[in-house]
């Protein structure tokens, strides 16, 4: 009774155009009026949602998001594109792949997908359009490619997961995600290469050896960001929090040192990440309160009993999550998504003796499908936008990347060692 | 425009509050680094100024229309029903400012108020904290009135 109407709440809400965060609080709010009253009711949503931001380690997202916003404005973004098109360039199909090249480097400073999508696809889309690449290809290049930051670290996902697992390690969590991540990514430039070929877009000339070495010293003070940020929090130097704060430190210096950036605009460009952490963190906390009313109505432990009533064979239970999380990640953003669904299928798998870290990224890596595809992908918003294209046409384009994803995200479930082994190499 | 005019000096507002919470963690690195032991408050003021950041900027991204929502009926509607569509939505968001954020924070400010509860390190009274949620509530309840009943607000695109 209670879970019909907190999911026909949900859909019908979201279906109307009402915002997803509210979606969420709301439908929370409906399902908790039948058994509790108004007055408490409207207290223990407004706490949910106080008590689900009050974490030290949330305070990661806006600062890499701050990060990420600043690297955008201020010429990093560019250098990282001169250094993959040095790298990758004369490859078919070169500037695909250093579209994806650029994105996963960039994720791995920045940890967010739109802001990669937008500032890859702004720098890379005139130029493939120039040499004669279709808009819809570069941009469904750009949107899969994007979402690889999440996997690769500093990602912010992986830290709302940390918190929804209930404290798995940031930093195994971090570690275990580069193998998948730069997996995936190979992956998408194989069948980027494959659909190059054929269609005959154009290869890059072989840059010399001379000019690779420019541009990596160019990129190198962007690239040293990654050893700060990612050694910091392995070495145990700092938290994920800290990080990403020496993280916005560090690359307002470097804007300022490359001079891209003036004083003045730096409000502005504060005011923009804001606004872009607030609707993640609106989400956080109203997902939180949904979360709350999953376990008061003991939702989590009954999916468990059923998901186990199915089958007790890990692999059939994997498919199973793997389908249902492919399923939600349609209707849902990532960070609600990855808050709901944590503690209904984390206990699952654990039962399982799969190792949370390893789920974190199977999780992640499943979501990320899911940011591509419409109506709710906001990766695919962004990137179609840059691209100046419609979704329904970049649909086709998309269809072998997600192919290249699915297969990822298979090997990324059933071979845990892709996982875990960077982690247990540092004794997480 | 009304909104407008509000959300710039919330706008203002954040922007102050990033900049503080930016500094906070950076004094925490430092001084557990160079001092040598972390002061302990600079946690507890991130915290606290992430909480107001995230509600505070929830108002704010509500007077700028940016929360994400999936637009699948809207073009498929004749402007009359997209109009009908957006009160709809409006009063929804409306009602759970109102239920929500005003009734329940208002309710968490009494409960810790009464219970006399503080902050562990700043030994700040929780309400201060809590204060922004029905602050940002009354602002998103201003912001969907104003829409709901702005004569400019016939056209969408």
């Amino acid at each position: 009774m209670e879970v019909a109407i907190l999911v026909l709440s949900f859909i019908i809400l979201l279906g109307l155009g009402l915002p997803i965060a509210w979606s969420i609080g709301l439908s929370s709010l409906f399902t908790m009026l039948v058994s509790i009253p108004a007055i408490p009711a409207f207290t223990t949503v407004a706490q949910r949602m106080a008590t689900g931001l009050d974490s030290f380690s949330l305070l990661a997202i806006p600062f890499f998001v701050l990060a990420g916003q600043i690297m955008n404005r201020g010429g990093i973004a560019r250098r990282l594109i001169n250094f993959a098109k040095s790298l990758v360039g004369a490859l078919p199909g070169g500037l695909a792949h250093v579209n994806i090249i650029a994105a996963m480097l960039f994720g791995a400073i920045a940890g967010s997908a739109v802001a990669a999508a937008s500032a890859i696809g702004s720098s890379l889309g005139k130029p493939m359009e120039e040499e004669g690449y279709n808009k819809e290809f570069s941009a469904a290049v750009n949107i899969t490619s994007s979402t690889m930051g999440l996997v690769i670290p500093p990602s912010n996902i992986l830290i709302v997961y940390s918190l929804a697992s209930g404290g798995v390690s940031i930093a195994a969590l971090f570690l275990a995600g580069y193998i998948p991540g730069i997996l995936t990514g190979l992956l998408l430039m194989l069948v980027a290469g494959i659909w190059a070929k054929r269609k005959g877009f154009p290869t890059g000339e072989r840059t010399r050896l001379s000019e690779v070495l420019r541009t990596f010293v160019d990129a190198l003070p962007s690239l040293f960001l990654l050893f700060v940020v990612i050694g910091g929090i392995v070495a145990g130097i700092f938290t994920a929090t800290e990080a990403s704060a020496a993280a916005v430190l560090y690359c307002l210096v470097l804007t300022y040192l490359y001079k891209e950036v003036s004083l003045k605009d730096i409000p502005d460009i504060f005011l923009e990440s804001i606004g872009t952490t607030a609707i993640v963190l609106i989400l956080i906390a109203t997902s939180m309160s949904m979360s709350w009313i999953m376990a008061y109505e003991n939702i989590p432990q009954n999916i468990t009993d059923l998901l186990l009533s199915i089958s007790d064979n890990r692999i059939i239970v994997l498919v199973l999550i793997n389908f249902i999380l492919l399923f939600v990640g349609i209707f849902m953003d990532i960070t609600p998504a990855v808050l709901i669904f944590t503690p209904i299928f984390l206990p699952v798998v654990q039962e399982l003796g799969m190792d949370p870290a390893h789920f974190g990224i199977v999780m992640v890596l499943n979501l990320c499908i899911g940011l591509c595809t419409p109506p709710v992908g906001s990766v695919l918003f962004v990137g179609v936008g840059v691209a100046g294209t419609k979704i329904e046409k970049v649909v086709r384009p998309l269809l072998p990347l997600f192919i290249a994803m699915l297969f990822a995200l298979i090997l990324v479930t059933f071979v845990p060692g892709l996982s875990l082994w960077l982690p247990r190499l540092f004794g997480y | 425009m009304m909104i407008e005019k509000i959300n710039y000096w919330v706008g203002r507002v954040l922007i102050v509050l990033m900049f503080v919470m930016t500094l906070d963690v950076l004094w925490g690195v430092f001084t557990r680094y160079v001092v040598g032991s972390q002061a302990g408050w600079t946690e507890e003021l991130a915290r606290f100024l992430l909480i107001w950041i995230g509600i505070l900027g929830t108002a704010y991204a509500s007077g700028k229309k940016m929360h994400l929502s999936i637009d699948l009926l809207p073009p498929k509607l004749g402007p009359g029903g997209q109009q009908n569509l957006r009160r709809f939505s409006n009063v929804m968001v409306l009602f759970f400012a109102l239920t929500v954020m005003v009734i329940g924070g208002c309710r968490l400010l009494y409960i810790s108020a009464r219970l006399g509860q503080s902050s562990a390190a700043l030994s700040i009274p929780m309400q201060y904290v809590y204060i922004v949620i029905p602050f940002s509530g009354l602002l998103i309840v201003l912001y969907k009135l104003l829409d709901l009943f702005s004569p400019s607000s016939q056209p969408i695109e």
